[in-house]
């Protein structure tokens, strides 16, 4: 079918657990290596928030082959892009390069699987932890609204559950970070037995397991993982409001509105990812077409977020126009979002269109395919999704996203967050 | 297989060959451009139209106009209001896009290719005939009134907002945000924007770029579309890039209780069109383009002061800015300007090694095929082709003009066009924390602003 192109990928695996997925594509000179690690923030202990973050860093700090400061250098001086990111399932790193450099790839991210701790020391380790603690400034303290997402973990998770905390961590335990906590957070996840890789782009398909193996084969697979910290069970719903008020340097006021909705996986979270574009995606939105075509609103967002421990959350917000009553603000951002207990075909097909265009428009990069091939095979162990999630979405009908709103969309399964312009 | 040596990084695989997508040009009758590229995989077109309708021309009276001009055009035409052009697009898969920059304003949006006619056709309708409804019109200045206010209190967005004026003599346009000011918007009305939109929207000065699947079919609709267009704008005049200053002068906009100083630090820079453009992107990324810069690797890797610290050029029509950038902990505030001083003399006085330089040169001709991967990255490369007049094969020898570039050149563009003598330092964040320590350094008067001056 013409507006369904499918991505080919082959499968295998590493005698030490090691997934390895190669979506071949030669169409242009460019290739990207991705690897996924089962370990975030959910799996941080108590006194140690952040530190998965913190650790990914550290991941760019060397390896026993690697000089300090190689790993950027080597891959910008080909022409390269690279990064790495921490959520809270997963860490992430991934470099897209010339595809004739697809060994420096291979080379540079098995050095540091196998081999990162020789290149540990406690100026590395004061280092980054300054880098990340103006990270969190940057992001969260010197931000208006920037601890929204800390403030709704913290409500909509009790404080025995692995979301309950951010990825970025508090700045105390970030100051409590040691180096041995590197060296047992490396043994503990950093093993191939724990990781997805995927190759995608312009190499040679014959020859590619034996490149992984020649990497990868030699580091050997790491103990059992050990399960998540806390209480990872959850009521479906929250049965009650949670209600929290904060006053900050904000210039206007706004309203986060966050439901708990079943966690990503689940057929019902297909209908909250519907959901929430009916609500936010777009100027033809619902969200847009009631608060801020009538005045009442500034912007507005909605997004389901796709976690797949207990329950995940759909959030939205909006921010008033000057003027605007926050209390107004609140009641019609409620009533906007209750409107798709009734919702038509028209704002269904509408969500649905814009999901596939942008499936389309994100699957023209390399890397946004192998990072999706990563992420189904991570947490699925079903890389075809990156094909069938798609029908997922198109099967949900009106009538799907009407009970879900019915069931989630209740004033008792919600939290509700209200940012204030600080009185001096 | 031979036994692996990890000691050494891997050798790469003979060079696969790359050309830039083939670029195609035609004039329309009535003047307007269409350039095409078939690229890619996908079953999807962007479509982009471009026009000489940048804040450049708004006049600094009427800041805020270009922006405010752009974003009506989606709210309404003769046969469909606002509502019914979101829903239609975005039942078709297409999200529109606008953007206005100082050279130039666009309204561009991807589509599966099935309905690439039936989208170019309500692109077309919006282009050409805004209705610039009373009630829009009121909506979005308030909006954009709005977007002012809470700009201020956002430290990153603050600094973007005033840096400008610090660097440039206030009849530049570049002096002033681009999204317009309180008292300029809040003047604007409903004909200022018929005005605006008469005179710099037509044919003859603007573009539709098509990437993508591209086929004759479409290329006849966008003739048939956009053919019979017959209003003309006018041509812009040359517009005052003159500095703000001729010595390095320090300015706090004093944001209380910031835990963090939001810097930025310059001068006017180049246009476009300077012909030392390449020499000039390969001396800035060495400087603070790539993540192993030098402001990087000093101000973060080094001293953790940082996130991260960048610095750009902003080649635009008439000289834009010079910046340098990054955000640090109150504290390390002057230490952290100290160092970048540090590192801007000391590339103009010694220049860079022959291995930065090959390394700089070799990320930016190897990054240009990464990022060419979807229709909207090569739509951009066609934009900066029209809005600059650059010859449709410039990118086929783009890479010769970076391999061309030497450390001797290097050194001289370091020292002809960054000028250590006359930086605009300016820092958004607490006086109070960091007044003291700026005054110390005593590289130059130091003014403290109003958050609101």
């Amino acid at each position: 079918m013409k507006d369904k192109p499918v991505v080919r990928f082959e499968r295998f695996a590493l005698d030490n657990g090691l997934r390895v997925i190669a979506a071949h594509d030669p169409s242009a000179p460019v290739v990207a290596v991705n690897l996924w690690y089962n370990v975030g923030s959910r799996n941080e202990r108590e006194g140690r928030t952040g530190f998965a973050h913190l650790f990914e860093h550290m991941m760019f700090q060397g390896s026993a082959h690697v000089p300090e400061n190689a790993h950027f250098a080597l891959i910008e001086k080909v022409g390269g892009s690279l990064n790495g990111s921490t959520w809270l399932d997963r860490t992430n790193y991934f470099e897209t390069l010339p595809s004739h450099h697809l060994e420096l790839g291979l080379w540079l991210e098995s050095d540091r699987l196998g081999w990162l701790l020789p290149a540990m020391t406690q100026q590395k380790l004061d280092n980054q932890r300054d880098v990340v603690k103006n990270e969190r400034r940057w992001r969260v303290d010197n931000q208006p609204y920037g601890d929204w997402d800390e403030q709704i973990q913290a409500m909509m998770y009790p404080p025995d559950h692995p979301y309950h905390h951010s990825v970025i961590g508090s700045m105390e335990d970030l100051d409590a970070a040691t180096l041995e906590d590197v060296e047992a957070f490396f043994r503990t996840f950093y093993a191939p037995n724990n990781a997805v890789l995927t190759v995608a782009g312009d190499f040679d398909p014959a020859s590619l397991p034996e490149l992984v193996e020649r990497y990868f084969g030699d580091i050997p697979s790491g103990p059992q993982i050990p399960p998540l910290p806390g209480r990872t069970e959850l009521d479906p719903l929250l049965g009650e409001e949670i209600r929290r008020v904060v006053e900050q340097d904000v210039a206007l006021p706004r309203v986060y509105m966050s439901y708990r909705v079943p966690a990503y996986g689940s057929s019902e979270f297909y209908a909250a990812a519907v959901a929430a574009h009916i609500l936010g995606e777009g100027k033809g939105a619902v969200l847009y077409r009631k608060l801020i075509r009538t005045g009442l609103a500034q912007d507005v967002v909605a997004y389901a977020f796709p976690i797949v421990v207990g329950s995940a959350l759909l959030v939205t917000w909006a921010t008033a126009m000057p003027g605007v009553d926050v209390n107004v603000l609140e009641r019609e951002l409620s009533n906007a979002i209750s409107e798709l207990r009734n919702v038509d075909d028209a704002d269904v097909t509408r969500a649905v269109r814009m999901l596939e265009a942008a499936r389309l428009r994100d699957l023209q990069r390399i890397d946004e395919r192998a990072d999706a091939l990563s992420m189904f095979t991570m947490l699925f162990d079903d890389p075809d999704r990156i094909n069938t999630e798609i029908d997922r979405l198109r099967a949900v009908t009106t009538r799907d996203v009407r009970s879900f709103a019915d069931r989630y969309f209740g004033e008792t399964n919600r939290g509700v967050l209200t940012y204030l312009p600080r009185q001096s | 297989m031979s036994t692996l040596d990890r000691s050494v990084a891997p050798a790469p695989a003979p060079l696969r060959e790359f050309h830039f997508p083939q670029i195609r040009r035609q004039t329309l009758d009535n003047g307007m451009t269409v350039l095409h590229a078939v690229h890619g995989a996908a079953p999807i077109v962007t479509i982009h139209f471009v026009a000489d309708a940048g804040a450049v021309r708004e006049g600094n009276a009427r800041a805020g106009l270009a922006e405010l001009t752009a974003n009506l055009l989606e709210t309404g035409t003769g046969t469909r209001d606002a509502q019914q052009i979101a829903v239609e697009l975005e039942t078709l898969g297409a999200q529109l896009e606008t953007a206005v920059g100082w050279d130039a304003a666009s309204v561009s949006l991807t589509v599966p290719v099935a309905h690439a006619a039936t989208a170019l056709a309500i692109l077309g309708e919006i282009i050409m005939r805004p209705a610039f409804v009373d009630s829009e019109f009121e909506r979005l200045k308030q909006e954009q009134l709005g977007q002012i206010v809470q700009r201020r209190q956002d430290p990153r967005l603050l600094a973007a907002d005033v840096t400008g004026r610090y660097l440039y003599a206030q009849q530049s346009p570049y002096s002033r945000p681009l999204i317009g000011s309180t008292e300029t918007v809040n003047t604007l009305g409903r004909h200022d924007v018929v005005e605006f939109y008469s005179e710099h929207y037509g044919p003859s000065t603007s573009a539709v770029l098509l990437v993508g699947a591209v086929d004759n079919e479409l290329l006849d609709a966008v003739r048939g579309t956009f053919g019979d267009w017959s209003t003309d704008a006018k041509p812009g005049a040359d517009v005052s890039t003159e500095p703000a200053a001729d010595r390095t002068m320090v300015h706090i906009v004093d944001r209380p209780g910031s835990v963090q100083s939001e810097l930025r630090i310059g001068h006017v820079g180049l246009a476009r069109h300077h012909p030392d453009y390449f020499p000039v992107l390969v001396m800035n990324a060495i400087l603070g383009g790539l993540f192993t810069s030098r402001l990087n690797m000093n101000l973060r890797e080094k001293h953790g002061f940082t996130y991260g610290a960048r610095s750009v050029f902003a080649f635009r029509r008439y000289p834009g800015p010079f910046v340098i950038q990054t955000a640090v902990a109150n504290d390390v505030t002057a230490r952290a300007v100290e160092e970048t001083l540090r590192e801007v003399n000391a590339l103009r006085d010694s220049g860079a090694t022959v291995a930065e330089v090959a390394a700089a040169r070799d990320f930016l001709n190897g990054i240009l095929p990464l990022e060419l991967q979807t229709t909207e990255q090569l739509a951009a490369r066609l934009a900066e082709i029209f809005v600059f007049g650059l010859p449709d094969d410039y990118f086929d020898h783009y890479r010769r003009g970076i391999a061309a570039v030497t450390p001797d050149d290097v050194l001289r563009v370091a020292r002809e066009h960054i000028h250590a003598d006359r930086l605009a330092v300016v820092v958004v964040g607490s006086a109070d924390a960091i007044q003291q320590p700026l005054d110390q350094l005593a590289i130059g008067p130091v003014q403290k602003h109003h958050i609101n001056d």
